[in-house]
């Protein structure tokens, strides 16, 4: 008996606190998607799938999606790109390349808060870095987080500029794991760097790439902090991603039922993306269980 | 052996360790760097001019003023803002590494029944989204009148699924032979794991607690939403408030602004410098798994 009672009390605190603040509200989200609940009156009323049917054919939805997806497209591919030519850059263990990885990467463990503050700033339209820039290269300033046609595109930089450094980390990791021999051996052969690149280093990295790929996707579908911080979702709710939208929900208008489904689909999308990359991709779920 | 193994084993036998970069890739990498770092020292050198200097074509930077940091401080109740975060990311921190270890521990070293059953229980909340959970955390903090509390700040984070999985990981790699000494003075699983297991440890689990300790530095929406008290918030929260109240004013203090933003950053960098080995490695096996 005693061989049982003393193993489940050591498991026991940390699946009580994943119970309460984990698996609890997962069911509880689902229920209050199936309702409509009315704080004021403290009123919940069974609707099934009526919350989930006006989402979507909600506009305001819609173009969160839409929205969302164009952060999405501007800040990943651009960020896996640039992290993969740093990585080739630093992946020789020296002194120095170790400092330089530490430059790119401190804003990955950053304040988001702090960082989007800064890049509020060099983004003002009057007195900014950025405009200053361009105005003594003889370039037009632009209005940045005022236009909703450039709002969106100048938060997707900064998701960038803050996440790059753990895409990198990730690749070098990657790139060091690939044998030294084969690069040898293709340099005796007379093959160009770009040549190696093509044929040795992508293949080998494509687990890396897919596994990056799936995390940064799944992130930046739930950018929140800097747009919160940047913008509030503006102007004119350009910069509304989902989850503005499901906050703006939940809890400026108190629509629990409504929001829960926002978060119920979000849960389900990002879940699928998740089976795709442990199943079609490829890459083998090895939690050695034994 | 084909003849080109032949030709590269004698290369190597003649360049012990075969380059995997030519050496001007770090000579391209610095310049690189110096632009990336642009926007944080600009902060820094931001924070330490004058209002009016921002307008005037050629600002007086020298002396330095740290006026901004005082204004800061003063005017807005940062240093308890500072206070809650380090009571909130200490307790976390802390809180959650006892809960992991002790999990981890009988994951990966004890046979229970049902073992494998909870263990992919702690890892499938890997997958899932903080936002699902945020208004029924919400509605059962309200419903125990805990909204403004440091219980509703800590609570829910007292475990992480991620840190179990990592933790399970690393003590699975410690010999079995490591324990028979210590259960043939009859140590107990208490002592075997306090007393062995996690002083032989020692780096995973700093790896852990400073990967935590940043992350719940950073943690924003959830703050957010408990907390609407000066008393009760951290920095983040503290800072996108005054962020938000200068540019609502149209007072637009940014060398004030900047301060703040500078001080903030502080404590993630000290950490960052001494940790970066830790952090890295964290990191690189949780992107492994």
């Amino acid at each position: 008996m005693k061989r049982v009672v003393v193993p489940a009390l050591f498991v026991l605190p940390c699946l009580t606190v994943l119970a309460i603040f984990i698996y609890w509200p997962i069911f509880y989200s689902f229920y209050l998607s199936l309702h409509d609940v009315n704080l004021l009156s403290g009123r919940q009323r069974f609707v099934g799938a009526e919350n989930f049917v006006d989402l979507a054919l909600d506009d305001g939805f819609h173009r969160s999606v839409a929205i969302t997806a164009t952060f999405v497209i501007a800040s990943v591919p651009l960020r896996l790109a640039l992290a993969l030519f740093l990585a080739q850059l630093l992946v020789a263990e020296r002194p120095a390349n170790r400092v330089l990885r530490g430059v790119f990467f401190l804003p990955y463990v950053s304040s988001t808060v702090a960082i989007a503050v800064v890049w509020s700033w060099l983004f003002n339209t009057d007195l900014g870095l950025i405009n200053l820039t361009i105005g003594a290269l003889g370039g037009s300033p632009q209005n940045w987080l005022y236009d909703a046609d450039t709002a969106l595109y100048a938060v997707a930089a900064v998701n960038v500029w803050k996440q790059l450094g753990y895409d990198m980390v990730i690749f070098i990791a990657g790139l060091q794991a690939i044998s030294p021999t084969l690069y040898e051996a293709a340099r005796i052969d007379g093959a160009s760097r770009l040549h190696q690149f093509r044929t040795i280093t992508l293949p080998l990295l494509t687990p890396t790439l897919l596994f990056l790929l799936v995390i940064s996707v799944i992130d930046s579908f739930q950018v929140f902090t800097l747009v919160n911080v940047m913008t509030h979702g503006g102007p004119a709710l350009s910069t509304d991603v989902i989850v503005n939208f499901f906050y703006r929900l939940a809890f400026v208008r108190l629509d629990y039922g409504s929001a829960s489904a926002v978060v119920i689909a979000l849960f389900l999308f990002l879940l699928g993306l998740t089976i795709l990359q442990f199943g079609v991709l490829g890459r083998k779920v090895s939690y050695d269980l034994d | 052996m084909t003849l080109i193994d032949l030709r590269v084993a004698a290369r190597q036998t003649v360049r012990e360790r075969p380059r995997l970069s030519i050496p001007w890739a770090t000579v391209v990498a610095i310049p690189l760097a110096v632009l990336f770092a642009v926007p944080m020292l600009y902060a820094v050198y931001v924070s330490l001019l004058d209002q009016s200097d921002l307008m005037s074509a050629t600002p007086d930077f020298w002396p330095p003023n740290i006026d901004n940091y005082l204004t800061a401080w003063s005017e807005h109740p940062f240093a308890r803002y500072f206070f809650n975060s380090i009571i909130v990311c200490g307790a976390i921190t802390i809180g959650s590494m006892i809960t992991s270890i002790m999990a981890a521990y009988v994951f990966a070293r004890v046979d229970m029944p049902g073992r494998n059953i909870l263990f992919m229980a702690v890892v499938a909340t890997l997958m899932v989204p903080t936002h699902i959970t945020l208004v029924p955390n919400y509605l059962t903090m309200a419903g125990f009148g805990l909204r403004n509390t440091y219980w509703a700040l800590i609570l829910p984070f007292l475990a992480s699924g991620f840190a179990a999985f990592f933790l399970r990981q690393h003590f699975k790699t410690i010999p079995k032979e490591v324990e028979e000494a210590a259960k043939l003075d009859g140590a107990g699983h208490w002592r075997l794991l306090w007393t062995i297991i996690v002083p032989m440890s020692r780096p995973a689990i700093a790896a852990i607690a400073v990967f935590i300790f940043l992350s719940e530095w950073n943690s924003y929406i959830w703050p957010l939403i408990v907390t609407d008290t000066d008393d009760m918030r951290t920095v983040e929260i503290g800072l996108a408030r005054l962020f938000a109240e200068e540019q609502e004013g149209g007072i637009n203090n940014w060398p004030m602004i900047m301060a703040a933003a500078v001080t903030i950053l502080i404590p993630p960098t000290i950490v960052f410098f001494f940790a970066e080995r830790y952090l890295v490695s964290g990191i690189t096996m949780g992107g492994n798994r």
